[in-house]
């Protein structure tokens, strides 16, 4: 498919462009396949801004009645020359919640602009998509791909030999679509029992081995010894979904395994509940009447509590109980990997450095099958019909943000990797995030024709960028406060864009050069 | 096997603190507290405290003169208290000797710091008689004939706090006296007004016979006087109280006069008058004779702030406490605390002290009152003090701050509030307590006078119940509020202050605890009539002494550099490691962050002394070389006191 089809206009000059941050300025529009990139006229300034159109959330046109405003202000303005020099208004929502608006001279120029941004802004095919026509100078396909494999990980883990072991019953993604090729399961279960395991589960996830608590030998299991059975549903609707011909592990079949039912929300309920909130956010009224009931109404925080308290349940019965934990949810690639990857940060000081927490998040989510692109094909400003989107990987990244907030010293890894995460996730120049699961990926021999954003992450400058000045190595688990008090609003992301968190992002560099700095020296 | 984990309750630090001290617990029960020089035992006793928290904890309370200590003897609930005397509001008992019940027969003990304590006895033998007596009498000296602690205290310090603020040295720094503004000392025996200190910043061209002119037009003779000067354009901040229009719309032409000159002095064209209350306030002030300035003031504007007066404040933090304590209020939370409304107060205080100081800071003299010029007035032109100067957001520099505007300005920190007189020709209100079972007042002003009593005897009976102290309460939640104010900005600005939240902490355990004479008193001549100075401590010599727990090792001065906190609900937080302090399962791990920060102020002390060795070292080889050396010296910008690229903000109001 040509792109060009759909760019009836690729370039406008006269553009009035207005940003966050940022006065507004004149200059040349252009749209191309991917991009949006608007060039400042004022030559000195430089200032470009290049947009991956995959940003973009949504394009509003504003109304016409605004023209006639504009031009009821200059009443000198020559009758003739309106229909010309009428002009539209255009309003960009992106995913990274910044907003932008382009005053484009012309209508049909700027109808056909937003034709082409809400077309290119959703391309289906993923091949399509710009990480696969991405080559940065610095880079080479044939760079390492990722930072781990299930093989490389299990021959690390030497701890877990003796009662574990790498199965490759899903070399070829029969057994489970969404599973990696090779997954680490009990060295007492062959390979048919796993095909028949498969069957009786969801989506053909069965349970393998996600965490193994090198402390006390147990294990936290994605969906073993017995233990506990952590369920993300509610008990009743654990049992609608029986109806359904899901269901869960009766008392009678499972003896000796506890049953705890935790309610997470999920689908729709979450991803309305970022819409309120981001909604919340953007009240440009200036009193901004009663913002702290809004904030409750939209629930964002309750549904971070209770991500965090049931991560604190499982790596408690982990850490402290001493006992082995089966986690599920529906499918499995939402809550379940919401809560497994949190608990990790918290029992782990392995997953707490940068290239720990990025290597956790390959593995718990990119590889272990969390559907990326039907999750974040939107976020929050999008009037597309509601899909299949859910907000799971930016709650999470939200969660590690308190965990971050409450334990300065304890993660790694600066905030600054949060937020870029949270970006890429939605668009991206890079491969990582792109579709759904390792088989999709593998068809698309994503790791062969794009880069790798975990690898970019952890190049000497940019790893630089993301390390937390104040990180101490802490051997002990690091148990959040859930209590409401103490969650606070993500304002670094969900306020990206006003000046004060602006100021805030400046501050923390300054402060992680100083310490750099300081350290470079006195310790010379 | 373990009990099933039912709920994750996050409550591990208690865990990990009740492990850890068992050992400790087999040693006598009360040897870990240390006394202060001077702190002497009262009593101790086998007693329960009630713990909101963990339930009935048996243990063992020791009460001296300076404080309320238990220790729980159960190894399994690790729990201590220790409660300076100072911050008892009220002492009561809780069920009589025939009450039914576990643990009902007792003493319940109201904090002015946010929290209560219950105490259960044995029900038998008039146990608790003696240990609330003593309670009694020691938490509430004044009103049994005894010193208060910091009259007792022995502590020596290698730094003095009394020499941090001398108030002519500090007008000089900022450039006082000049041609337009002078230095006077007509309040050197407190006669002009006695809520005054003795050293007072005037306008150049008013003689002191205006001075005395304009004080009897001005509610408890509290004339404006300046507060602050911009170095380079002059505007001035000038405080005062209300002027005393009443309903009549009386006039002063001194008063008019005045004003003119503060306008004046720097050559604008119109003087802004901010008045904190709301207009309504404002106009009802009339009818005791107050009242706020009316268009006969020409060349100037009035506007008013909408700050709320010091009882709706009271109301407010009284809210906030009910959804904090004991139990914080967890299913509504975020719609709780927005209807205790503390947050939006924040917010009005701060707006108000930014668009003093953006009119000062764009050249023009303001002048800032409420009624009586010592509660918003004190929060407003020492918020935009510290907005305007960098010199304040230093670890001395807000010591100055608060000796200054606050304590030296006469803020009512030791009255009860309720019993100020509030006739406004009437002088006195410095009012520290009650002789016992009767409501005389006792007056520690200089000038008690014999018209403050029936006022006070009014609004005692008004209290009714005996209960002499508890209205004591919230003495302070203007200070409070204002160090609030002061965090936030913290929070807004990290690099900006010199000083850690660690002092604002400190400062307000210290502001109820009565060991430091800093916070006593209501104003300067009280104070210099019970030696203060002399016999007492200041907090700032404890602080002083041991600094680096002050500080802020990512401070990076900048002087000259106004800063404008944003002042919008979204970007304000609850200061929840002060209000929710006492709540085990909010505490957030400070100490390894603080002790991180020790390492980081140590590494930074390394990195510029070996910047300074380099330098040294480096312009000697320039020397020996010549010109045309080696340049390839550590470059200047790299010095931890590099200026930093900043934005302005921009301040929605």
């Amino acid at each position: 498919m040509e792109f060009s089809e759909h760019i009836k206009t690729a370039n406008v000059e006269d553009v009035v462009l207005q940003q966050p941050l940022h006065p507004p300025s004149k200059g040349t529009l252009c749209i191309t396949s991917h991009h949006l990139l608007f060039s400042d006229r004022e030559e000195r300034s430089g200032r470009q801004v290049l947009l991956l159109l995959r940003n973009i959330d949504a394009v509003e046109k504003s109304s016409v009645e605004n023209l006639v405003n504009y031009f009821g202000l200059f009443p000198n303005a020559g009758r003739s020359d309106r229909a010309t020099e009428s002009s539209g208004t255009l309003v960009i929502k992106c995913k990274d919640l910044r907003v932008l608006q382009l005053e484009i001279p012309g209508m049909e120029q700027c109808l056909n602009i937003a034709q082409s941004i809400e077309t290119l802004s959703c391309l289906d095919c993923v091949a399509e998509m710009y990480p696969f026509f991405y080559r940065p100078s610095n880079a080479s396909l044939r760079d390492q791909w990722g930072l781990s494999t299930p093989e490389r990980h299990y021959t690390e883990m030497e701890a877990l030999h003796g009662r574990w072991r790498l199965s490759t019953v899903n070399q070829d993604y029969s057994v489970c679509p969404s599973y990696p090729p090779a997954v680490i399961v009990p060295k007492a279960i062959g390979d048919d029992a796993l095909k028949k395991a498969a069957k009786f589960r969801q989506g053909g996830r069965f349970p393998v081995l996600c965490y193994y608590h090198r402390k006390n030998g147990t294990a936290a299991i994605e969906g073993s010894d017995k233990g506990y059975i952590i369920d993300t549903r509610s008990a009743q609707q654990a049992q609608q979904a029986r109806m359904m011909g899901g269901g869960f592990e009766s008392k009678s079949c499972y003896s000796g395994w506890k049953r705890l039912h935790r309610h997470m929300e999920r689908g729709k309920t979450l991803q309305e509940s970022l819409i309120k909130l981001v909604e919340a956010c953007g009240d440009k009224s200036p009193n901004m009447d009663r913002w702290l009931s809004k904030l409750e109404n939209s629930k964002w925080l309750s549904h971070v509590q209770t991500a965090l308290s049931t991560a604190g349940l499982l790596a408690e019965c982990v850490e402290r109980d001493g006992r082995s934990v089966l986690v599920h949810g529906s499918e499995g690639t939402g809550s379940t990997l919401l809560i497994s990857t949190l608990a990790q940060l918290i029992m782990d000081p392995s997953c707490r450095t940068l290239e720990g927490f990025l290597t956790l998040l390959e593995r718990e989510f990119v590889q272990a099958g969390h559907p990326f692109q039907q999750r974040c094909s939107h976020s929050a400003f999008s009037h597309a019909r509601l899909q299949q989107e859910c907000p799971v990987f930016l709650l999470l990244l939200d969660c590690v943000w308190q965990l971050w907030y409450q334990f300065p010293l304890a993660l790694g890894f600066s905030e600054a990797l949060l937020l870029r995460l949270a970006t890429e996730a939605y668009s991206s120049d890079y491969g990582t995030f792109l579709c759904n699961s390792d088989m999709e990926r593998c068809a698309l021999q994503v790791k062969g024709k794009t880069h790798c954003l975990f690898r970019v992450l952890l190049k000497p400058r940019e790893r630089e960028q993301y390390t937390n000045p104040l990180y101490e190595p802490n051997e002990l688990a690091i148990w959040p406060s859930v209590h409401p008090q103490s969650l606070q609003l993500w304002r670094g992301f969900f306020l990206r864009w006003t000046q004060q968190t602006h100021h805030l992002e400046l501050v923390q560099e300054d402060i992680r050069n100083m310490v750099i700095e300081w350290g470079k020296l006195a310790l010379s | 096997m373990a009990s099933p984990v039912s709920v994750y309750n996050s409550n591990v630090l208690d865990a990990h603190i009740s492990s850890t001290s068992r050992e400790s617990l087999k040693m006598e029960l009360l040897a870990d507290v240390t006394l202060l020089p001077g702190e002497e035992r009262i009593i101790d006793k086998d007693i329960i405290y009630i713990c909101p928290f963990s339930g009935a904890v048996k243990g063992k309370v020791l009460i001296t003169n300076y404080r309320l200590y238990f220790k729980s003897c159960d190894a399994d609930v690790a729990v201590t208290l220790d409660v300076p005397l100072g911050a008892i509001s009220r002492v009561e008992k809780m069920g009589g000797v025939s009450s039914r019940g576990e643990n009902s027969y007792g003493l319940d003990i109201t904090c002015k710091d946010m929290r209560n304590l219950r105490f259960a006895l044995k029900q038998e033998g008039h146990s608790r008689r003696d240990i609330f007596e003593l309670l009694f009498k020691h938490a509430f000296p004044i009103s049994h004939g005894l010193p208060l602690f910091a009259y007792v205290t022995q502590e020596k310090y290698e730094e003095n706090g009394w020499s941090v603020y001398r108030p002519v040295e500090e007008l000089r720094r900022q450039g006082l006296p000049n041609n337009k503004w002078r230095i006077t000392f007509i309040n050197k025996n407190y006669e002009l007004c006695d809520t005054y200190p003795a050293v007072l910043a005037v306008p150049f061209k008013c003689k002191e016979e205006d001075l005395r002119r304009v004080s009897s037009f001005r509610s408890r003779g509290r004339i404006p006087v300046l507060s602050w000067i911009h170095r380079e354009n002059r505007a001035a901040i000038a405080r005062c109280s209300q002027p005393l229009v009443g309903m009549s719309g009386k006039r002063n032409k001194d008063d008019e006069r005045y004003l003119d000159l503060i306008r004046d002095a720097n050559d604008t064209a119109k003087l802004t008058i901010y008045d904190a209350r709301p207009n309504v306030n404002a106009v009802a002030n009339k009818a005791t004779g107050g009242g706020y300035e009316g268009d006969e003031y020409h060349n100037a504007e009035l506007v008013f702030l909408d700050i709320h007066n010091i009882h709706v404040m009271r109301e407010s933090l009284k809210k906030l406490k009910d959804i904090v304590y004991p139990n914080v209020e967890e299913s509504h939370w975020l719609s709780s605390l927005e209807s205790t409304h503390w947050l939006e107060h924040i917010k009005l205080v701060l707006s108000g002290a930014i668009q003093v100081a953006d009119k000062v800071s764009s050249g023009n003299s303001v002048v800032v009152h409420c009624s009586d010029g010592w509660d918003r007035t004190a929060q407003l032109t020492s918020l935009a003090m510290l907005m305007l100067d960098s010199h304040y957001r230093t670890l001395k520099g807000l010591q100055v701050l608060i000796e200054k505007e606050w304590i030296s300005f006469g803020h009512k920190f030791t009255s009860v509030r309720n019993f100020t007189c509030v006739r406004p020709e009437c002088r006195s209100g410095c009012l520290l307590g009650f002789a016992k079972n009767t409501a005389v007042c006792v007056c520690v002003c200089a000038c008690a006078r014999a018209c403050v009593c029936l006022i006070v005897l009014v609004r005692v009976q008004r209290i009714g119940h005996g209960d002499k102290n508890h209205a004591d309460q919230d003495r302070s939640p203007i200070f409070v509020q204002f160090m609030d104010c002061v965090w936030q900005m913290s929070k807004q600005f990290p690099t900006a202050f010199e000083f850690n939240e660690r002092l604002l902490l400190t400062i307000l355990e210290h502001l109820y605890s009565c060991r430091f004479g800093t916070f006593l008193y209501n104003c300067e001549s009280a104070r210099e009539q019970n030696a203060l100075r002399q016999k007492t401590v200041s907090l700032w010599s404890l602080v002083n002494s041991k600094t680096e727990l002050y500080l802020n090792p990512f401070y990076t001065p900048e002087s000259g550099r106004v800063l404008y906190p944003v002042a919008s609900m979204r970007h304000l937080e609850l200061w929840v490691t002060y209000y929710i302090r006492w709540n085990p399962r909010i505490r957030q791990q400070q100490s390894p962050v603080e002790q991180r920060y020790l390492e980081l102020l140590a590494l930074r002390d390394e990195y510029i002394k070996k910047l300074e060795e380099l330098r040294l070292s480096d312009s000697s080889r320039l020397a020996d070389d010549g010109p045309g050396g080696d340049t390839s010296s550590p470059s200047p910008a790299s010095s931890p006191t590099r200026q930093q690229h900043y934005t302005h903000l921009q301040t929605p109001f």
